[in-house]
C-alpha cells in the first residue's frame, strides 16, 4: 500500500487539489478604499472553535487560516499546510507548514501553535468529535506537525478541511483561552481592528500576509488571497430594508441577503450588481420516527405522498427557488437523485391510501415550527393545509427558534414533524449531511429506540469505505433509504441574493462574504 | 427630602430583588437552553450534555440561584454566555447609547408634546388645538417602524440628507452623533410626544378652570405670568409623573428603534440575550436596567416634591 502524498501538485482520489498554474498569481487592480458589508446577522464572538453560525464564520474566516479548507468546489486543499503525507496504514497524516507565514502579532507561525490549536478545539471546539479517532499529535519540528489516529479513518481529511467549526489557527499563547473569549488573532490577509458587538467589526488589510502561492487565485476558503482594500467593515444592518436603502445610497458596498420583493427595484438601478447564490439552503421537515402517528411508516409516506413542493417552496421563499431530490445540491459532485420516486407526488388518492393502510384514526399531528425564520414557518403553514386536505388533523405549534431546536433534540417534546433549514452540511458533503440523520446525531430518533439496521450499515459504509467512490455509493443507499422510510422530507433548496454596487470587482458570493482578491473599480 | 430620598433607596432593594428572581425563573421556565443554541442541530446528546456541565446549568436551580447571587455580592454579574464579554463591560458598553438617543427622544418629545399641548389648551376648540390635536393622533397612531422606514427613504435614500443607520458615539464626533441619532430619535419619540401633547392638553385645561386662575385674571395679572407661573406650574405636576413614566418606556421602546437603525444599544442587546438563552446576560442586563429604571423614577419623585410641597411634607 503506497503511502498517499498531498502537494497541490498531486491529484488524489477523492481529493482533487488545484494543480499550480505558471501565469503570473492574482494582483489587486487597485488597491485602496473602505469597503462596508452590510451583514444581516449579529455576530457574538469571533472564537470560530466555539461558533457554528454563519455571521461568526462570515467575519473569521477572513482573519484565521487553517491546515487544510475546502476549494470553490468544497474539495479538500492545503491552506497553512505545504504538502499532506498520510500513511500506508493510514494511521498517520503528516503536515510541512508553509514557509514565512506570520500571525497578526508578528509571531511566527510554528507547529506548537498548531498543536495548541488542536489541543484547544479538542478542549472546547464545537465539533470536537472530529478528533475522535486520533490518539495523538506531536510537533517533531517547528515546521511539522503530525498526527497519529487510534484507527484508520478515510474521512479524515474530509472533516479536518470541513469549514462548519474549523480547527483555526492561533497563536499558542491563546491556548488555554475559555470558550467564547479567543483573541482574534489569525494569519489570514485580514486582521481585526475593531469589534463592537451588535453593530460591527472593523478589519484592515494585514501587510504581513504571506499569500499561498501554491495557487494563482483565490479558491473557496483558501489559495491565492490578496487584500486589495485598505479597510472592510462588516455593518450589522438585520432589517431588510434598511440593507437595501444603505446599498442604493452606497453607504453599504455590498449586502448578503437581498429581500425577493426588492430585487425588481434593484435590478433597475445601474449602480447595483445582483448576485444569485444558487443552493444557498435547504428546506426540510423532518419526522418524529418515535411518536404516534408518525411513528407508522404507512403514515409517513401519506403526508409524504400528499406533498406538492413547488408549493411549499413558493411560499417558503418567496418564489426564489429550485426543487432539489435529496441532499445534495445539483451542482456538486456528490449531487444524487436517489430516491427520486419519492419526491414531489401530490398524489391525494394515493396519500388517501397510504392513511387508510396506516389506520390513522384523526390524532393530533403538530407541525413544530417558528417564526423567527419566515421560510420555516411558511413551509410549515403550507404543509399544514395540505396535510388538512387529505384528512389529516395537522395542528401549528409555534415557537421561537431556540425552543424549537430545544423541542426538537428531544422526541418527547409532543411533536411529529420539526421544520428547519440546512445550508453548510450539505454544501460540505454528504458526509456532514447525513450526520443529522445518523446516531449518534440528536435527530435521530427511531421508534421505540431501536436502531434501523439498514440505515447504520449503510451510515458506516459511508464513513469507513475506503475509497470514495464506494463512499459515494454508500450516499447514494442512504438518502435513497431516508427517503424511502421518510426519515425526512427535503422540499428543495434556496437561493441567496447577494449584491454590490456596480464599482465592486471580484466580489464572488460564496459560503462566506470573502474579503480578498476585491476591488474598487475607481 | 433626605428622609423621602432614604426611603426610596430602602423601597428600591426589594424590587431589585423581585425582579432578579423573577427574570431567573422566568429565563428557566422558558422552554430551550443555551446550550441547544450553542450546540447546533447537529450536537449529539452527548454534546449537549458537556456544554450544559461546562455552564453549569446541569446544576439544580437553587445551586444556580446561589451562585448567581454569590457572584452578584461580590460585584460579579457573570459572563455572557455568547460574547464571552463580562456581563457588566456589555452592559456598559451598550448603556449609553440607549440613554443618549433616549435623552434626545425626550428632548423631542418634550419640545413637541408640550408645546402642542399648551398651545392646544389656550385656542380650544380653534383650528389650532384641532391640528394640534390631529398630529397628536399621527404620533400615536403612526407604528414607529414603519415611520422609521418612511424616514430613511426620504432623507437617507432620496434626499441623501442622513445616513441610513449606524451610529456615531457623541463624545467620539457630536455632528456625527446627531446625524445618525435624529431619525431614529424622531421615530422613538414621535408616540411619547403625541401622548404626552395630549395629557398636557387635558391637564391645562383643567388648571386654567380653577377659582385661582380666574382670580389671577381678575386682578389683572399679565396673560403670560397667569400661564406660566400659576398655570403652567400647576400643570407640571401630573405630567412630571408621566414623563417619569416616558423616560422607561423609551429606554423599553428602543429595541424596535435600535434593530432599524443598527444601533448597538441595550435593547438590541437583551433581546439577542433572551433569544439566544443567554441567562447572565439577560440576568444581569435588567438588573443594572432596572436599578437604572429606579433612580429614574427617584428623580422624578425628588422633582415631584419639589414642584408639589405637599409632597415633602407628607412624606416628612
Amino acid at each position: 500500500m503506497a503511502a498517499r502524498l498531498l502537494t497541490p501538485i498531486v491529484l488524489l482520489a477523492g481529493l482533487t487539489v488545484g494543480v499550480p498554474s505558471q501565469a503570473a498569481p492574482f494582483k489587486c487592480p487597485h488597491v485602496g478604499g473602505d469597503f462596508v458589508f452590510g451583514q444581516e446577522a449579529n455576530v457574538n464572538s469571533l472564537d470560530q472553535m466555539t461558533s457554528s453560525t454563519i455571521s461568526t464564520r462570515n467575519v473569521a474566516m477572513n482573519i484565521f487560516e487553517t491546515l487544510m479548507t475546502r476549494d470553490e468546489n468544497n474539495r479538500p486543499i492545503l491552506d497553512l499546510a505545504a504538502s499532506m503525507e498520510e500513511s500506508p496504514d493510514h494511521l498517520t497524516y503528516a503536515f510541512k507548514l508553509r514557509e514565512g507565514i506570520k500571525f497578526h502579532n508578528g509571531k511566527p507561525l510554528t507547529s506548537a501553535d498548531v498543536a495548541a490549536s488542536f489541543e484547544r478545539y479538542n478542549k472546547v471546539g464545537l465539533i470536537r468529535s472530529m478528533l475522535a479517532n486520533v490518539d495523538h499529535w506531536d510537533a517533531p519540528d517547528p515546521q511539522s506537525f503530525v498526527v497519529h489516529m487510534k484507527k484508520a479513518q478515510p474521512t479524515f481529511i474530509d472533516q479536518l478541511s470541513s469549514f462548519s467549526v474549523p480547527i483555526v489557527i492561533f497563536p499558542a499563547e491563546e491556548k488555554d483561552t475559555p470558550p467564547q473569549q479567543l483573541k482574534a488573532i489569525g494569519t489570514g490577509p485580514w486582521e481585526l481592528v475593531e469589534f463592537v458587538p451588535g453593530s460591527f467589526v472593523k478589519l484592515k488589510r494585514y501587510e504581513g500576509y504571506a499569500p499561498n502561492a501554491s495557487f494563482e487565485d483565490r479558491t473557496g476558503f483558501g489559495g491565492y488571497k490578496q487584500a486589495c482594500f485598505d479597510t472592510v467593515i462588516f455593518r450589522i444592518v438585520t432589517e431588510p430594508g434598511a440593507r437595501v436603502a444603505g446599498l442604493k445610497t452606497g453607504e453599504l458596498s455590498a449586502v448578503e441577503d437581498v429581500p425577493t420583493k426588492a430585487i425588481a427595484d434593484l435590478k433597475s438601478d445601474k449602480n447595483i450588481t445582483l448576485l444569485p447564490l444558487n443552493n444557498w439552503w435547504i428546506q426540510i421537515a423532518l419526522p418524529n420516527a418515535s411518536r404516534p402517528p408518525t411513528d407508522n411508516l404507512d403514515f409517513r409516506k401519506a403526508v409524504q405522498s400528499a406533498l406538492d413542493m413547488d408549493e411549499i417552496m413558493d411560499a417558503a421563499s418567496d418564489g426564489n427557488y429550485k426543487l432539489n431530490v435529496g441532499f445534495q445540491y445539483p451542482n456538486q459532485p456528490t449531487y444524487t437523485d436517489a430516491g427520486k420516486e419519492t419526491y414531489n407526488l401530490h398524489d391525494e388518492a394515493l396519500a388517501k391510501k397510504y392513511l387508510e393502510k396506516s389506520g390513522y384514526k384523526g390524532e393530533t399531528v403538530v407541525l413544530l415550527t417558528n417564526q423567527d425564520y419566515a421560510p420555516m414557518y411558511n413551509s410549515a403553514l403550507v404543509m399544514q393545509q395540505q396535510l388538512q386536505a387529505i384528512g389529516i388533523k395537522a395542528e401549528l405549534k409555534v415557537t421561537d427558534w431556540p425552543t424549537s431546536v430545544n423541542m426538537a433534540l428531544k422526541p418527547d417534546t409532543g411533536w411529529n414533524f420539526f421544520y428547519t433549514g440546512w445550508g453548510t452540511q450539505p454544501a460540505l458533503g454528504p458526509l456532514d449531511t447525513m450526520a443529522f440523520l445518523a446516531p449518534p446525531s440528536s435527530l435521530y430518533m427511531p421508534k421505540d429506540g431501536k436502531d434501523d439496521p439498514d440505515l447504520v450499515a449503510d451510515w458506516n459504509d459511508m464513513n469507513a469505505k475506503p475509497t470514495a467512490e464506494a463512499r459515494q455509493e454508500a450516499f447514494a443507499r442512504t438518502q435513497k433509504l431516508v427517503l424511502e422510510r421518510v426519515y425526512a422530507l427535503p422540499f428543495g433548496s434556496f437561493t441567496k441574493v447577494q449584491a454590490t454596487r456596480a464599482n465592486v470587482q471580484g466580489f464572488k458570493p460564496f459560503r462566506i462574504p470573502r474579503m480578498s482578491n476585491v476591488w474598487f473599480s475607481n | 427630602m433626605t428622609r423621602l430620598v432614604l426611603r426610596r433607596f430602602a423601597s428600591a432593594l426589594p424590587i431589585l430583588l423581585m425582579v432578579s428572581l423573577i427574570t431567573f425563573a422566568l429565563m428557566r421556565l422558558v422552554p430551550g437552553d443555551p446550550s441547544a443554541v450553542i450546540a447546533g442541530l447537529s450536537a449529539t446528546p452527548e454534546q449537549i450534555a458537556a456544554i450544559r456541565a461546562d455552564l453549569g446549568l446541569d446544576q439544580p436551580w437553587p445551586v444556580q440561584l446561589w451562585r448567581w447571587y454569590a457572584g452578584l455580592l461580590h460585584g460579579d454579574l457573570g459572563r455572557s454566555l455568547l460574547l464571552g464579554q463580562p456581563v457588566v463591560e456589555a452592559t456598559f458598553l451598550r448603556l449609553p447609547v440607549t440613554l443618549a438617543l433616549s435623552a434626545y427622544a425626550l428632548v423631542i418629545t418634550l419640545l413637541f408634546g408640550l408645546i402642542a399641548g399648551i398651545i392646544a389648551a389656550l385656542r380650544q376648540n380653534s383650528w389650532v388645538d384641532q391640528a394640534a390635536m390631529l398630529a397628536a393622533m399621527l404620533g400615536i397612531s403612526v407604528p414607529s417602524f414603519w415611520l422609521g422606514l418612511l424616514m430613511i427613504l426620504l432623507f437617507a435614500v432620496n434626499l441623501h440628507w442622513l445616513p441610513t443607520g449606524g451610529y456615531i458615539a457623541f463624545t467620539d464626533d457630536p455632528l456625527g452623533w446627531l446625524r445618525t441619532s435624529t431619525m431614529p430619535a424622531i421615530s422613538l419619540a414621535l408616540l411619547q410626544a403625541g401622548l404626552l401633547a395630549r395629557i398636557t392638553r387635558s391637564t391645562m385645561l383643567e388648571v386654567l378652570r380653577q377659582d385661582y386662575i380666574r382670580t389671577a385674571r381678575a386682578k389683572g395679572l399679565p396673560r403670560h405670568l397667569v400661564i406660566f407661573k400659576h398655570a403652567l406650574t400647576n400643570a407640571l405636576i401630573p405630567i412630571t409623573t408621566v414623563i417619569g413614566i416616558t423616560v422607561s418606556l423609551l429606554i423599553s421602546a428602543s429595541v424596535v428603534t435600535e434593530t432599524l437603525f443598527s444601533i448597538p444599544g441595550i435593547g438590541q442587546l437583551l433581546t439577542q440575550a433572551v433569544l439566544n438563552r443567554d441567562y447572565p446576560m439577560v440576568q444581569g442586563g435588567l438588573l443594572i436596567v432596572t436599578a437604572l429604571l429606579v433612580l429614574v423614577n427617584l428623580i422624578v419623585d425628588i422633582g415631584y416634591a419639589l414642584l408639589d410641597p405637599r409632597v415633602r411634607y407628607d412624606t416628612a
